[in-house]
């Protein structure tokens, strides 16, 4: 009997193990979905039932999905998609043309070169003395400014004319100290839109960081 | 996949090169690339946004400021950005048009080298091998160096979907042993090689995995994945004793625990040690954390332990557990229509939604956290599913679309009623201006500067120095005229005689005067006629740019009303047309996770038969049994 009860329990062993093990890498950011790691197509063998089992692994290969056909419901999805960012992006011009008009725009920027000795934790900007942000830092906004990115943290409007920014930099400066340091800058606002960088960086020469301001042309 | 890597210090502000760079890493790049200054903060911006996840507002923010041409310096870059970060939202057919753009307008070849290599993935993505092929051969040696591994992980996918195996393993010696994507590629190919019938191979690249060194949850996961498959082709290759060995790698508190129990048991019972088997058998079904009733290996392990208790001729206790098999398997086809019934009421996907609450669209969650709905234990094999993450993830991009979409339009409202104030404004404000205008009589101011420089033009050519005199020399000469006007009539008398004389002598000094003071006084006017031709000039300007004002600013108001107008109406079309998708798509999703659970059903019957034989087959034992002893009395 028992010789016939364990091939009959390995069959149903096969049918349970139908489920995959593709080693599918967790998909954490899609930037480049991963094509190998993908659908999962195997089966696992059945221990007791050798004659039964095939290799039942989880593969890569099977990642390879045929090309949307047009109408089909992934089709109409990408194509969604597009309508709805290119809809943003009108929405946006018109946002920025309507409340931001060229004539008085005004961008700040905030920026950070380096900043090995500076830890940021917030930012206060006074345009023409009256303040205009304050600037609270989450950790992956300070990992985004040390990669590179450059903060727009204020959109305003302007009249042509001579005006000041003074900006206040808050966080832990060398040797975990608390670090408060201003810059300040005048310029000159015409016809076109203003863009300035509030940029923080790092002086080697005196171990202390830096603040200083550039106007863009 | 993360996209992320580790940059280098010294190029912090390197973002142009890296952003491409970013956009297909897998692995975090040991070395910093090369460095390339942000030369314009609206591309910065943009990166700002992508180094934190946020890939719409990063890719809106980006055409918008295409749009106002502010990216111009990093114009190639922010193409190959954009299209990198759309293919992440599975827009394959945009992706690959912008692409295919890049090469053709002669883009410069580091940054075609890595629109050929996305070109690359995802012709490999839509299945098209041979012209993936084609565009990994264009590629040349400008691919920045975190891309050189993801090459390397191509080439090799290209390779296994030929049937290459030898091939890819050869390219992916290549790459460094401590790679997460590498170790990803060598499971997978460990895998291609045993299904393709290399076992020796198959099985050497598994096991690299399995005893690699893992630093990270995630390595170790997968190096569970890989144990657990060394061992079942190992019990598949009738090597049980090798099977337990690879088996007993497994941790036991991992998400394939329950899989490497199983077959720990599976392998014992194969060397004829059931007792043995029966210990993670009965860990199985011991109810203890970890150990979920409805997890397929642990419904197995029911059936096991009664096929152990028989094979050890324990016959009464093999008998109870089938039937506690039996009532399991059930219960658990019962719980299986529960979850069905549930997933189609929709509460799979809002548990999964509610679980992984995201700002944006695209892929930044764990789709393995289980949602709150009863019996989630049988999702985990659906939740496991590429095509089912896939589902998912766009279901949810469209939910995000649909939000998006609403917000569109509460803001254009507002939009339109500040558009209604500013023309009120506007209307309120123009008569009170055109008051003011209308106060200066540009017109007659201009005859009277005419009239003015008519006479200083005079003035200069007669040489009347008395014309440019000012206020104190034009009340000597009328003096002099007055008192010379007075001797006349004072007849002839010597002492009038005296002072007529004198009265000609001061004449001749104040017209000496005169003459010398001309040239200032006829530069003095000329300037002041200067000044108010610029006050004129500035006032018809000002005239004519109210009158401008007064024809554009409604022109204005107008134009921005009907783009108001045009984006409330695609916004209005898109809306329906999302929500229709979007039901559409949940339902796709709602069938990829029913017919998982179908599946179990199906297993869940199998066994139930499978049992009921058993159970029939150990009562005629039982029976048989009893003969010879009714016979022998």
């Amino acid at each position: 009997m028992s010789a016939r009860i364990a091939s009959l329990i390995a069959s149903a062993i096969v049918l349970l193990h139908a489920a995959a093990w593709a080693a599918d890498k967790p998909a954490a950011t899609p930037a480049a979905p991963q094509p190998a790691v993908a659908s999962p197509v195997s089966t696992t063998p059945a221990a007791a039932a050798p004659a039964a089992s095939t290799p039942a692994l989880g593969t890569a290969t099977a990642a390879v999905s045929p090309a949307a056909a047009p109408g089909s419901l992934d089709s109409r999805i990408q194509d969604l998609k597009g309508d709805v960012i290119r809809l943003n992006r009108d929405l946006l011009v018109l946002e920025e043309e309507l409340l931001f008009p060229s004539n008085t725009q005004v961008a700040l920027f905030v920026s950070m070169d380096v900043g090995k000795m500076f830890e940021l934790d917030s930012v206060q900007i006074k345009l023409d003395d009256k303040v205009v942000t304050n600037y609270l830092y989450t950790p992956m906004e300070v990992q985004a400014l040390h990669r590179g990115g450059v903060q727009r943290v204020y959109l305003g409007n302007l009249k042509a004319g001579t005006h000041e920014i003074v900006a206040f930099f808050t966080g832990g400066g060398p040797h975990f100290r608390d670090y408060k340091r201003g810059a300040t800058v005048k310029f000159d606002k015409g016809t076109d839109p203003k863009y300035i960088e509030l940029r923080i960086k790092d002086s080697t020469g005196k171990l202390q960081p830096e603040f200083d301001v550039k106007i863009w042309q | 996949m993360q996209l992320h890597f580790a940059i280098g210090r010294a190029a912090r502000r390197t973002s142009a090169a890296l952003v491409s760079v970013a956009l297909a890493c897998a692995v975090h790049a040991a070395e910093p690339p090369k460095p390339s200054v942000v030369q314009e903060p609206h591309y910065g911006d943009t990166l700002f946004r992508f180094w934190q996840d946020q890939y719409f507002t990063a890719i809106t923010g980006l055409m918008t400021s295409q749009h106002f041409n502010r990216v111009a310096q990093h114009a190639d870059e922010a193409e190959v950005l954009r299209g990198g970060m759309l293919l992440s939202y599975g827009m394959h057919k945009e992706a690959g048009e912008i692409f295919a753009q890049l090469i053709e307008r002669g883009a410069a070849p580091s940054v075609r080298d890595r629109a050929w290599f996305y070109l690359a993935k995802i012709r490999y993505q839509r299945g098209f091998i041979e012209q993936a092929e084609e565009a990994m051969a264009r590629i040349e040696n400008n691919l920045p160096l975190a891309l050189q591994e993801e090459r390397v992980l191509l080439q090799s996918q290209l390779l296994m979907a030929r049937g290459d195996f030898a091939g890819a393993a050869q390219v992916l010696e290549t790459l460094a042993k401590s790679s997460s994507a590498g170790l990803y590629a060598r499971y997978n190919l460990g895998v291609a090689l045993v299904r393709s019938g290399d076992l020796p191979r198959g099985i050497a690249m598994l096991d690299e995995v399995g005893k690699a060194p893992a630093p990270s949850e995630e390595f170790k996961a997968l190096r569970d994945k890989a144990n657990v498959a060394l061992g079942f082709a190992a019990l598949t290759d009738e090597k049980p004793e090798a099977a337990r060995a690879f088996l007993e790698r497994v941790r036991l508190s991992s998400m394939l625990s329950n899989k490497a129990l199983l077959g720990f048991g599976w392998a014992s019972s194969a060397l004829k040690e059931h007792k043995r088997a029966l210990v993670p058998w009965t860990e199985l079904i011991s109810g203890a954390p970890g150990r979920d009733a409805g997890d397929a290996a642990v419904l197995e392990a029911r059936i096991a332990v009664a096929y152990a208790y028989a094979e050890l001729g324990a016959y009464g206790q093999s008998l109870e557990r089938y039937q506690d098999a039996i009532g399991a398997f059930d219960r658990e086809h019962v719980a299986l229509d529960e979850s069905i019934g549930a997933i189609r009421k929709g509460k799979l996907l809002d548990g999964l939604l509610e679980k992984n609450p995201g700002e944006e669209m695209g892929w930044f969650w764990n789709i393995q956290e289980l949602p709150e709905m009863p019996h989630a234990s049988h999702l985990n094999q659906v939740l496991a599913q590429h095509e089912f993450q896939e589902a998912f993830k766009n279901w949810r991009d469209l939910r995000f679309l649909s939000k998006n979409l609403q917000g569109w339009a509460d803001t254009l409202g507002i939009y339109n009623d500040m558009l209604s104030n500013r023309r009120q404004a506007y209307a309120d404000r123009l008569p009170k201006v055109r008051d003011e205008a209308g106060k200066l009589n540009i017109a007659e101011a201009t005859k009277r500067r005419d009239a003015l420089a008519s006479e200083l033009d005079k003035a200069e050519l007669d040489a009347d120095h008395a014309a440019v005199a000012d206020a104190v020399r034009r009340a000597q000469i009328e003096r002099i005229a007055d008192l010379q006007v007075l001797l006349q009539r004072a007849g002839t008398d010597p002492e009038v005689a005296a002072a007529a004389d004198r009265v000609r002598r001061v004449a001749g000094a104040l017209t000496w005067q005169l003459a010398q003071e001309f040239p200032d006084r006829l530069w003095n006017a000329k300037k002041a006629l200067r000044s108010i031709n610029m006050e004129i000039e500035l006032a018809q300007a000002r005239d004519a740019a109210l009158a401008q004002a007064q024809r554009d600013e409604p022109a204005r108001h107008e134009a921005f009303a009907q783009r108001i107008a045009t984006l409330e109406g695609t916004i209005r079309a898109l809306i329906p047309k999302v929500a229709a998708i979007t039901n559409e798509q949940q339902g796709q999703v709602q069938e990829l996770a029913v017919a998982e659970l179908t599946r179990q059903k199906e297993r869940l019957t199998a066994y139930i038969t499978q049992a009921r034989f058993a159970v029939a087959q150990l009562y005629d034992r039982a029976a048989l049994a009893r003969k010879p002893d009714e016979a022998s009395k």
